[in-house]
């Protein structure tokens, strides 16, 4: 099962509504359920079960009671735990979203939702950058490696900045290569031509969509209004 | 005349171009060593009263050194300029009847394809067939007729069993040839190759020839500028060589190839034939083989050794794969035998023995597993079995990884510092008076030291790996690996790169040189171990 890109974007504005408006416990973890479903419906079983894993010791953290327990320093584990499950169903819809989903269909849908040429561009752009850049980093770790730089977990954290800088400089670097490549190739495919632009991919909204949207909108407005 | 015009693919007249400063005075087109003074001075011009006539199904091959004017003639073919590259222009150009100046280049997109040099930046969808219908989309036409154009033309340049397959996933050649239907999709009448092979193996590069034939079949003129001329023997009809953005020489393909070699290489042009190349590359193979692995033919003890060698990854990398859902996955290796990334790969090597004062080259297609094999001897990976030894004492990977570098084919993802010196001196105290002298002298010994205050970032592809090189130097390191320095480089250029190996060789360092150049292996190499295919 696949939904269309259209309500995955609209799934991930839910979750950042859901992190604005501050939602109850019982509402975040049905929620979540929600959001997982169609992740691991869409194949990524793996990466579903990392996010519930993760969701619920997280959670179970941040419902200790430091102060019961006598260990008053663990209300930053606590609260630290508590944050970051907020933020975790944005990270559960978007990476939904960018992993379920090919370029071209994203393209698709944007120019049906009649998003500005001008957006849709860049954002093709940037899509076609993300898978670049993992490998990329791998190339300048074993650069590092090779003249001795320290680029392992323990340099990131004894040399932040410097290691940030050693990473980000040869990237950076090598990124304004491909940006004039991709545009010089964009260019020629016509890309930016003037006059509708067709695609290849259908995407329809099915009656799947619309449950889905309408099951996870369901509980968030009901807490907004208070009745959850 | 109307006729005359719609039939002629391209006629360029008196076209002059100097680009603007700064503004895309990028690298391929500046003389790479006078690219120093090139910039702060006014530019010299780029293309100097070139002009250029094309019929439909002809071949055009432009060729001459880096900076000659050649690939800025292809982008003034496809509109590249004006509408991308900014300067000032003179002279006409009609491309397909279009006068290039004045119609937006949105007009052309149907009438010209283009595939240029890097095969991992001209791609846009992570899907192969949707890279194919990309312009077709682009042009608005409808679901049924594009999946019409991408079987045919798929059939057509017999890329068919590379649809719906992940691009990231695809080799090299493959994207190339990906590329080259692409460029086909809206049936253009004039496609422009812009050094489409410069990171390609050679049966890669056969594919490329095909490719071309065929187009030329179909009455596609094609305008190809190339450094490597070899490829295109029997589908060329005209070559035009280009000397400081000046036209030297136009002539028809047989007169061009009954050039002797030697006026040939006068003209800095590389081999027509490559034949006596191979010849030289195949003896230096089997000789390798007779001597039971270079055992013999150099005496002490070995700087590097491997025993009953294993190599390659068990394990499934995976990482996040952003929008590259939905492409189709090959299982473990395509039909060419290219090696999948993700896929466990393994392979035996003969047990390799190098000595100091010796530049080896490492062939092999590509998948054979060159780049594995030299990630294992500089201890980025480990070996699944069998040992390395280091001056006759195993080594794991870390001994490896600081005895060892790698000048990569992509040269910037090595160079961390914002001056060649600081890049050098980077890991060292400042203050420490004999690592300046040390570093100076290495500035010298690779014609760096007016380079010391650069940012390494502007300079040539050349400059940047003699930098890495002298990182590497500077670091102390015995084994230093190449991996793939000529690719895209000139006659000169290579020849340059040839002298340097030499030269480090002489003073004692011992070099490996992964390549698929066989002009650079049967010049400079002192042996040449090829990785054969497994199967």
């Amino acid at each position: 099962m696949g939904l269309d890109p259209r309500a995955k974007l609209y799934l991930l504005l839910l979750a950042n509504l859901m992190l604005f408006f501050h939602v109850g416990l019982v509402t975040q973890i049905v929620m979540v359920v929600l959001f997982l479903t169609p992740l691991a419906a869409a194949g990524r079983l793996r990466m579903a079960a990392r996010f519930a894993v993760l969701y619920a010791a997280l959670t179970a953290l941040g419902m200790l009671d430091p102060d019961a327990m006598g260990v008053p320093q663990l209300h930053v584990v606590a609260a630290l735990a508590v944050g970051v499950s907020m933020m975790l169903p944005c990270f559960m819809t978007g990476a939904y979203a960018f992993t379920t989903t090919s370029a071209s269909a994203f393209v698709c849908a944007m120019r049906r939702m009649r998003v500005p040429e001008t957006v849709v561009i860049p954002c093709v752009v940037i899509i076609r950058f993300f898978p670049t850049i993992l490998p990329d980093y791998r190339r300048i770790r074993e650069a590092m490696a090779l003249r001795g730089i320290a680029s392992g977990a323990f340099a990131w954290i004894r040399h932040p900045a410097q290691s940030l800088e050693y990473v980000v400089v040869p990237l950076l670097m090598n990124a304004t290569t491909v940006a004039q490549d991709l545009s010089v190739a964009a260019l020629t495919k016509g890309l930016g031509r003037k006059g509708a632009h067709t695609s290849r991919t259908a995407i329809r909204m099915r009656a799947a969509d619309w449950v889905m949207m309408s099951a996870a909108t369901a509980p968030l407005v009901l807490d907004i209004a208070g009745v959850i | 005349m109307a006729d005359v015009v719609s039939r002629t693919a391209l006629d360029m007249r008196e076209v002059s171009f100097r680009y603007d400063a700064g503004d895309a005075a990028d690298a391929a087109e500046v003389p790479p060593d006078a690219f120093a003074d090139a910039r702060q001075t006014a530019s010299p011009p780029a293309l100097d009263d070139a002009s250029l006539r094309l019929a439909p199904g002809e071949c055009v091959v432009l060729c001459g050194g880096s900076g000659c004017g050649k690939t800025t003639l292809t982008r003034v073919a496809n509109g590249l300029i004006p509408s991308f590259f900014h300067g000032v222009f003179t002279g006409s150009c009609l491309t397909c009847g279009l006068d290039t100046t004045q119609v937006p280049i949105d007009r052309l997109t149907p009438l010209t394809g283009s595939v240029f040099q890097n095969p991992k930046t001209q791609y846009f969808n992570a899907n192969s067939t949707d890279e194919l219908a990309f312009p077709c989309e682009n042009m608005g036409m409808e679901t049924a007729e594009i999946n019409r154009r991408v079987s045919e033309v798929a059939e057509r340049f017999g890329v068919a069993d590379l649809l719906e397959r992940d691009v990231l996933r695809l080799s090299g050649g493959q994207r190339q040839r990906i590329a080259m239907a692409a460029a086909n999709m809206l049936e253009p009448r004039l496609v422009v190759l812009d050094e489409p092979t410069s990171n390609l193996d050679s049966s890669a590069i056969d594919d490329m020839r095909l490719l071309v034939a065929r187009m030329k079949a179909d009455g596609v003129a094609v305008l190809v500028a190339e450094h490597r001329l070899a490829w295109l023997n029997g589908v060329a009809d005209r070559y035009v060589v280009f000397k400081s953005g000046r036209i030297v020489r136009s002539c028809a393909a047989d007169e061009f190839l009954a050039l002797s070699p030697d006026t040939v290489a006068g003209m800095g042009l590389r081999a027509l034939d490559l034949e006596p190349y191979r010849q030289r590359v195949r003896g230096l193979v089997a000789s390798e083989a007779a001597s039971g692995r270079g055992a013999d033919g150099a005496s002490g003890v070995p700087l590097l050794r491997t025993r009953d060698l294993v190599i390659g990854h068990d394990r499934r990398r995976t990482g996040l794969r952003f929008g590259l859902a939905g492409a189709g996955r090959a299982n473990g290796r395509d039909h060419r035998g290219v090696q999948d990334r993700s896929m466990p790969f393994r392979r035996a090597v003969d047990d390799l023995t190098l000595y100091r004062g010796q530049i080896v080259g490492l062939m092999g297609r590509n998948g054979a597993g060159k780049t594995t094999l030299v990630r294992t001897l500089t201890g980025l990976m480990r070996p699944l079995s069998g040992q390395i030894e280091l001056d006759g004492r195993v080594a794991n990977a870390h001994a490896l990884t600081r005895a060892g570098f790698m000048v990569m084919q992509d040269v910037n993802y090595q160079l961390f510092s914002a001056s060649v010196r600081e890049e050098l001196m980077l890991g060292f105290d400042e203050d420490d008076a004999d690592a300046r002298t040390r570093c100076d002298s290495i500035l010298d010994e690779l014609d760096l030291t007016a380079f010391a205050d650069r940012h390494p970032m502007s300079l040539s592809g050349g400059q940047k790996q003699r930098v890495a090189i002298g990182s590497a130097l500077m670091c102390g390191k015995d084994l230093i690996v190449l991996d793939e320095p000529t690719s895209g480089l000139d006659r000169l250029h290579m020849e340059q790169v040839g002298r340097l190996l030499r030269r480090l060789a002489d003073s004692g360092r011992t070099l490996l040189v992964v390549t698929h150049d066989e002009e650079l292996a049967a010049g400079w190499c002192d042996r040449i171990v090829m990785l054969s295919d497994q199967r």
